[in-house]
């Protein structure tokens, strides 16, 4: 026999004490599986109709709003000792949904997100079903092979035909591990000893880019004040000549310019800045350009309006997130490389013996996991391979084309009303306006002006919130008091719900 | 199971809206044949494809995937795999049968995790209240950035981390749920170095003179990895050697800390890990916080891998529901000793589109600017449902468990095998040394009756690591996996 069972051993604590388990009988399963199985069947429905009927359905409430003290009352948040029955707990999943904002639903407005694709949400129902990490080929096989597949494939679309790249826990770790190569293929040596030694780096990007650019130069160690803000025109697009002009200044002062991070949809206002001329600064000074496509990058799926990221074949390093645009649903984020050299490798690996040993029985190339930061990593690629299977490339380009066409819509529309004051003419699918209550109108000279309408879209949101009949964002920009901004993205809306829209601004901000 | 969901029809129709119509300008219907008005899909269809595609995942991916009497894996090479799955993306569409059968296909192929004969990783086994909290936050899709877009979860989270700071024995402490251990873990570099030179944030390591970690031999590589990302290098993380059961040696910390000051570098932060990866060791914690305390240290635990354990002398912890607790993935938990909302100001930006600061409700509970990632999951949620769900008092049960069932099969194991004493407590690891574990892996993957982790170790040669980390692990299932390590390698 090759071993035996001995009685329990007792079980010494740190602090030297006896502590018997009780523990039951070990060789009972532990989780009752057939019941576990009828609480997710159960809950399930309960997730299809509070969340997927009722959060797209136009008659219900986008958001059910409730004060923070008041919803930790209801919500009963205490963790206690004892656990809880299986019917208290569907009621708990059934008041998850109804206070929760339906990010689906046909008037939720306020993010770079929204709407519902069924096939990716199935990939990502399966993706926590099975419930496993991205490192090696022998725990992941299916997914290993699917994420270097997608990756090929929308590395095709930004018009390379080799590469690397990698799934991101979001936008903003994708920007950070652009900076990172740009750093390690300038100086290798600085993975191991670190910035001590280096000259001062320096880092470009727009003031109108996503700030994760700021914050990933601090958590890097570069420092956020050497992040240089090149100028923007009115319409948010990085100022080329500026670039260059700043690039110098830099040289000029004795850091070491070193990487360029340009936007492809601006977060605000959907700004594109111009890839090919910032690409030629980019050569000539010999930087790395990233474009950061997080939100704009889906416009490479759509013959039409691909043309606004011309040049992004140049860059080094792109970013995007399919979550966005192509409704794939959290997190869906990817970094994309020109790179061949094994860059990505080569500068985050550890080579962890006990996770990538060399003399496994299969091709070990396979196990990618010391491309990344991190450890374990989720599966990300199924819910955006699903869907891209199920309606085609075609069909992700026809999601796009739409949500122009309804921007330009709303754009009509919004001309022909009073009160209704367009930053500028949109360029992607965002449409940032302010609304002109009636008492401000032709008040443009007054003193107080920019004070008074600076006060109007908040109080508009408190109310659409509190009636729970849309959501739409607004925010200031630079010297620009606040304004809103309606992103037109979700394969679910129609005409109408934009004409809803601009009737409901109306209706909350008559009075105002 | 059966398929049949009786639910409402999907009413995504926005013609049938409670709006009365508006005259106005003839609306389009179409433009070059992509239709405008309505919704895309087919309500019957998508409603219909929901279903069928729940119950095969329910069918096939969970139920399937915890029966003993089913494969660990269904291993194929990658050329056939590929050719198998079709991984291709074209311009056309698939049908809806197709679709299910690529995800048929996608479980076949995988490797279920679930099993009670997978033992490869540090994490293991099903636990079906947070996969419920995993597919309700994948139908709601929320970001967890601002109260307005996810209230329930930012309250949750708080609620979630109140609790962990008290088990922890902190009187106060802030926290959030992080993609994964390795962020945790740099997290704790990062605040630790702001704490020190606030000024890096603007102007950046060179604002200081060179910093230093310190961490044990058998630490896990995202030390290292935070090292190289965060500016420091990973030689200036300095290893300091374990005794031969994997813990930290103190004394040897103190020499290397006066070392690298002699040398003109300023000593940071001592990383502790409690559970190692590979021989779940324990560093001994206190004496440990006895040196950071002497030489004003940042102390943080990196207890992943274990309970929470003896960590309230530290200034942070790092501590992963989705491994012992069997939480889905991700589930990972960074927690801080403080009150002064260090985190928050070291990583926050303020960026006015999403933190504006004339919000019409109170605006500490915007807690995204205490993360460095933008989007973040409401991972917490997972670990409440199943908190709610089976108590305080259940879940150390289960930690108890996997302890008990590890101790259970410590008995006579051939000669050509070598068991570590398991003495210091509260790991659940069993090294079973083979000269010819790659050979072993490689039929038992083939046979698809366990999986097994092995891996060199110090000087040591390829050794299995057997993790009884699944509290769902029953005392038979520990039997079978030796009796087919044995069977497996007998003729070698």
């Amino acid at each position: 026999m090759y071993f035996y069972v001995q009685s329990r051993f007792s079980l010494l604590t740190a602090d030297g004490q006896t502590m018997e388990p009780t523990v039951g009988d070990l060789s009972d399963p532990l989780i009752n599986h057939t019941e576990g199985q009828l609480f997710l069947h159960e809950a399930f429905k309960i997730i299809v109709e509070e969340v997927l009927c009722k959060g797209t359905d136009v008659k219900e409430k986008v958001c059910e709003w409730k004060e923070p003290e008041e919803l930790a009352l209801l919500l009963d948040l205490e963790l206690r000792e004892k656990g809880e029955q299986k019917e208290k707990l569907l009621q708990r999943v059934r008041d998850v949904a109804k206070y929760s904002v339906k990010t689906s639903h046909p008037r939720f407005f306020n993010q770079q997100f929204a709407g519902v694709d069924y096939h990716s949400l199935a990939g990502r129902f399966l993706s926590e079903a099975l419930n496993t990490n991205l490192f090696t080929y022998e725990v992941a096989p299916v997914f290993v092979l699917m994420e270097a597949e997608v990756l090929r494939g929308l590395r095709e679309l930004v018009g390379w035909t080799e590469g690397d790249g990698l799934f991101c826990p979001g936008g903003s770790t994708s920007n950070m591990y652009a900076l990172n190569l740009a750093r390690y293929r300038l100086y290798p040596e600085v993975k191991s000893q670190g910035l001590w030694s280096l000259p001062r780096l320096t880092i470009f990007t727009s003031p109108e880019s996503h700030y994760s650019v700021k914050k990933g130069a601090a958590f890097m160690g570069f420092g956020m004040d050497n992040v240089i803000f090149v100028k923007v025109d009115d319409g948010g697009h990085m100022i080329p000549e500026d670039l260059d002009e700043k690039i110098k200044l830099s040289k000029s002062q004795g850091a070491v310019p070193h990487f360029v991070s340009c936007t492809s949809g601006t977060t605000v206002q959907g700004a594109f800045d111009p890839l090919d001329r910032i690409a030629d600064v980019c050569d000539k000074h010999k930087l790395w350009l990233h474009v950061d496509a997080a939100w704009g990058g889906s416009v490479l799926f759509s013959k039409k309006h691909r043309h606004l990221m011309k040049g992004v074949n140049r860059a080094n390093s792109v970013a995007w997130n399919p979550h966005k645009m192509l409704v794939a649903g959290l997190q869906c984020s990817v970094l994309l490389l020109k790179d061949t050299t094994n860059l990505l490798k080569k500068c985050h690996g550890a080579n962890a013996s006990y996770l990538f040993q060399q003399d496994k029985f299969y091709d070990v190339n396979l196990d990618i996991g010391d491309k990344s930061v991190q450890c374990s990593r989720k599966v990300d690629c199924l819910k955006l391979w699903l869907m891209w299977k199920a309606v085609g490339s075609t069909g992700l380009e026809q999601r796009v084309d739409k949500a122009f066409f309804h921007t330009r819509y709303l754009v009509e529309q919004m001309k022909k009303r009073d009160g209704f004051q367009l930053l500028r003419e949109p360029e992607f699918v965002n449409v940032c306006f302010w609304f002109i209550p009636p008492s401000l109108r032709g008040k443009e000279k007054n003193a107080d002006y920019q004070n008074r309408l600076a006060k109007v879209a908040p109080v508009i949101k408190e109310r659409m919130m509190k009636q729970g009949t849309m959501m739409v964002g607004y925010q200031p920009l630079g010297d620009r008091v606040n304004f809103f901004r309606i992103t037109i993205l979700s394969p679910l809306i129609s005409q109408k719900d934009l004409d809803f829209f601009l009737d409901e601004i109306e209706r909350l901000g008559n009075d105002v | 199971l059966s398929s049949a969901y009786s639910v409402p029809r999907f009413t995504s129709d926005p013609l049938a809206s409670a709006f009365p119509a508006q005259p106005g300008p003839p609306r389009r219907n179409a433009w070059d044949g992509v239709p405008l008005n309505g919704s895309p899909l087919d309500d019957l269809a998508a409603e219909s494809f929901l279903q069928r595609s729940m119950s095969m995942i329910l069918e096939e991916a969970v139920k399937k995937a915890t029966d003993v009497r089913q494969k660990v894996c269904e291993w194929r090479s990658p050329e056939e795999l590929k050719e198998l799955l079709d991984l291709e993306l074209r311009d056309g569409g698939e049908s809806e049968a197709q679709i299910l059968e690529r995800c048929r296909d996608a479980i076949r192929y995988s490797v279920k995790t679930t099993h009670p004969h997978f033992f490869n990783q540090l994490y293991a086994g099903l636990e079906p209240y947070s996969m419920v909290a995993s597919f309700i936050t994948d139908a709601l899709k929320p970001s967890l950035y601002t109260y307005e877009v996810s209230p329930v979860f930012t309250l949750m989270e708080d609620a979630v981390l109140r609790k962990m700071v008290q088990i922890v024995g902190w009187e106060e402490g802030d926290g959030i749920f992080n993609a994964g251990g390795s962020m945790s873990n740099m997290y704790a570099m990062n605040l630790a170095r702001y704490r020190d030179f606030p000024e890096i944030k603007e102007l950046g390591n060179s604002a200081a003179a060179r910093l230093v970690v310190f961490t044990s031999q058998e630490c896990h590589y995202s030390i290292s990895k935070a090292a190289a990302l965060m500016g420091i290098g990973t030689k200036n993380v300095f290893v300091v050697p374990s005794d031969k059961r994997g813990k930290m040696i103190p004394s040897a910390l103190e020499e290397q800390i006066k070392s690298a000051k002699s040398e003109g570098a300023v000593p940071f932060i001592v990383n502790a890990t409690a559970g190692t990866t590979v021989l779940g060791a324990f560093d001994p914690i206190d004496e440990i916080a006895d040196i950071c305390e002497k030489y004003k240290l940042w102390l943080h635990v990196d207890s992943v891998m274990s309970h929470l354990f003896s960590s309230h002398r530290a200034n942070s912890v790092a501590w992963n529901p989705h491994k012992m607790l069997m939480a889905c993935l991700q589930c990972s938990v960074f927690l801080i000793r403080d009150k002064t909302r260090l985190l928050q100001r070291c990583h926050s930006a303020r960026a006015s589109y999403l933190f504006q600061q004339d919000k019409f409700y109170d605006l500490s509970y915007d807690t995204g600017d205490k993360s460095v990632q933008c989007s973040r999951k409401p991972d917490a949620f997972k670990f409440w449902l199943m908190w709610k769900a089976l108590g305080t008092r259940e879940l150390e049960q289960r930690v108890d468990r996997a302890l008990a069932i590890a101790r259970s099969v410590w008995g006579n194991i051939s000669d050509f095998a070598w068991l570590k004493p398991l003495s210091n407590f509260y790991f659940i690891l069993l090294p079973l040394y083979l000269q010819v574990a790659p050979v072993i892996k490689e039929r038992m993957m083939k046979k698809g009756s366990m999986m097994v982790g092995y891996q060199p170790h110090g000087g040591k040669a390829n050794f299995f690591r057997m993790v009884v980390i699944s509290p769902q692990v029953s005392r038979q299932d520990m039997d079978f996996v030796l009796d087919e390590i044995h069977s497996l390698g007998m003729d070698l």
